[in-house]
């Protein structure tokens, strides 16, 4: 650790990080051995013509069909030449046009042993997916050098743990999402202050403050949701659902708020420190105050990083909901209006967290502030 | 009363209560910042540009967040050039990116929701994902050059005269504080809202493999990673323009005094 902080070392794990980023990036382009699935390169295409299609929307698009002549790469098959057929449209909102170097996973079908067909899958992304965590990691330590790497640290050991805590809701059938995940965030918020800002008093307090403003707001919404009988809640529209939706979408909305009622408590929190420990002879009634004032500034644009998050996403089928014939109002309420509801639920909890944040820092902050 | 109309209503009584009329006017920016939202898709709808309505729309977004907010004219000027800055610069990196791992439009996961509905509708779908990628870092663009231009000219206040090149070491500092804890909300409200595609993939046994060349899983994850270059991107850019601004502004008071 402390050779990192040296010039010398900071520039010795910059060059090794571009080093071996390169080297994965590059590995990724050869490593079909690795997959079980048989990998084609395309080494020539042949294009048919395009042919012009309306749907009953009056929407009009066109279709191409490809014909693809390409090497296996990897397993049983490999070096054994195929050709597969591929149909894009202009629009490719479901397929996508290849062109000479993809790599594609294909279905082998062997007729006999010389005779063999392909149909394509899909495509090979593992490549652009390493470059930009590769991108990622070196901008940080170009630029936060140790700061990055302890941000880029807690991010993976939050991933690690959010892994374990979704198998652990696969192996529980999702019965148990809402507490799994509940309790994961208790973990995940100790974790990452933790980390952060080490322990100490400051990071009780914070800490307190996180998970006191998500309560809330959860506590909030459930009481609305009783007092409106969630009218206008369509959880039919939450996509990739494959268990209960509703203890589901309050475990996202959960999780969604925790990050940035985090964010906010620690701006606040250490903010109120440093005030401190500038001016001692500050009570608590003051210290509760710039809290406030130091809060409202930052809450509008936090709760709008959770709005843009959750739903901009929703662009793509917004859009083919309205190009097919759908009016504005329905199609906002099944494919926006749940991340709507969501950004509502955090922002409750973002706004809650800066009353809470300078009631907690002012009354619970040591008289004298060291360090 | 739905829930949405409720629960939105508690939140404006919340934001007067605690933030006054700040509170009103950013409640009134999140309000404006939802319809420029819909229009952009309306617009796409309407067979206009993907890639410049989103350009359009997110520089008005950018303008209401940081205008919006109370904050003082420098720094919310230098916190807008900056974030602008950094919106061409990420549809830079986002639209080649985007081409390169084609991950445009739907993959077999959506194939229930997408029942019914005609998928050849003639919009550039690798465009539509390049602008949704664009548009969901707005918030965090905006509210990461906030905090620079804000700490920096809070620094500025205290210490009038600081040279140009310590201030650029100071954004970095200030840098250093808030990258942690952005970086975790960015982290948490992505995977808050792919909970369930996740769920999906231990569900139906997706091998790592699968997962990794997954068009959904790749396109959400590479959402991250652009909101995560934003950020990181928004620290030295804004810190920059600052030096520009300050640098500007004591020419001027130079030319004032030599008068």
């Amino acid at each position: 650790m402390q050779f990192f902080k040296t010039k010398k070392g900071r520039w010795w794990t910059w060059v090794l990080a571009i080093l071996v980023g390169g080297l994965l990036v590059w590995g990724t382009q050869h490593d079909a051995a690795i997959y079980s699935d048989p990998i084609m390169q395309v080494t020539s295409v042949d294009t048919g013509a395009a042919t012009k299609e309306t749907d009953d929307f009056h929407n009009v698009d066109r279709q191409t069909k490809q014909t693809l002549h390409g090497k296996i790469l990897n397993g049983t098959y490999k070096g054994q030449r195929l050709t597969v057929t591929n149909t894009y449209s202009r629009s490719g909102a479901v397929d996508q046009r290849y062109h000479v170097g993809s790599q594609l996973f294909v279905v082998v079908h062997a007729h006999s042993a010389t005779h063999l067909t392909a149909s394509a899958k899909d495509v090979k992304r593992d490549t652009p997916l390493v470059f930009m965590i590769w991108l990622v990691v070196g901008l940080l330590l170009l630029i936060m050098q140790f700061s990055g790497f302890m941000a880029f640290l807690s991010v993976a050991a939050n991933g690690i743990l959010f892994l374990i805590a979704i198998l652990l809701n696969g192996s529980t059938q999702g019965a148990q999402v809402l507490w799994i995940f509940g309790s994961l965030s208790v973990v995940f918020a100790t974790l990452t202050l933790w980390l952060v800002l080490g322990a100490n008093r400051q990071m009780l307090i914070t800490l307190a403050t996180t998970l006191g403003g998500t309560a809330l707001a959860l506590v909030t919404a459930l009481l609305v949701f009783h007092f409106t009988h969630e009218k206008g809640m369509y959880y039919e529209s939450m996509q990739y659902v494959t268990q209960l939706p509703r203890p589901l979408f309050l475990a996202e909305t959960l999780l969604g708020s925790l990050g940035a009622v985090m964010d906010e408590s620690t701006d606040i929190i250490s903010s109120l420190f440093a005030l401190k420990r500038e001016r001692p002879e500050l009570s608590a009634t003051q210290i509760f105050k710039s809290g406030r004032q130091i809060g409202s500034t930052i809450m509008g644009p936090l709760i709008n990083v959770l709005f843009f998050i959750f739903v901009a996403d929703t662009f793509p089928m917004a859009m083919l909901y309205l190009k097919n014939g759908n009016s504005w109002g329905y199609t906002f309420s099944m494919n926006m209006s749940m991340g709507v509801v969501q950004s509502l639920i955090s922002g409750i909890g973002i706004v809650l967290a800066v009353p809470l944040a300078s009631f907690l820092a002012s009354r619970f902050m040591a008289k004298k502030v060291t360090a | 009363m739905s829930t949405i109309s409720v629960l939105g209503l508690v939140l404006l009584i919340l934001m007067v209560l605690v933030g006054g009329k700040a509170g009103a006017q950013s409640f009134l920016a999140l309000i404006l910042n939802f319809g420029l939202l819909y229009l952009a898709i309306v617009l796409v709808a309407f067979q206009f540009s993907p890639l410049i309505v989103t350009l359009v729309v997110g520089m008005l977004v950018l303008a209401l967040t940081i205008f919006m907010s109370s904050g003082d004219d420098l720094s919310s000027t230098v916190a807008f050039i900056a974030s602008a800055v950094v919106l061409v610069m990420l549809i830079i990196l986002i639209v080649p990116v985007e081409h390169w791992a084609l991950v445009q439009g739907f993959g077999p996961e959506d194939s229930e929701d997408l029942e019914g509905l005609s998928v050849l509708v003639g919009v550039n779908f690798v465009q539509v994902t390049t602008a949704t990628a664009i548009l969901s870092t707005l918030g965090a663009i905006a509210e990461a050059a906030m905090a620079i231009s804000a700490g920096l000219s809070e620094i500025l206040e205290q210490h009038p005269q600081v040279a140009l090149k310590a201030l650029l070491g100071d954004g970095i500092a200030v840098g250093k504080q808030i990258i942690g804890t952005t970086f975790n909300t960015l982290f948490f409200g992505f995977f808050g809202g792919f909970l369930a595609l996740f769920i999906w993939f231990t569900g139906v046994h997706y091998s790592v493999g699968e997962i990794l060349n997954d068009k959904i899983f790749v396109s959400e994850i590479l959402m991250i990673l652009f909101a995560m270059v934003s950020v990181i991107l928004t620290v030295p850019i804004t810190t920059w323009v600052m030096t520009r601004a300050v640098a500007g502004q004591r020419k001027r008071a130079m030319k004032d005094t030599s008068k």
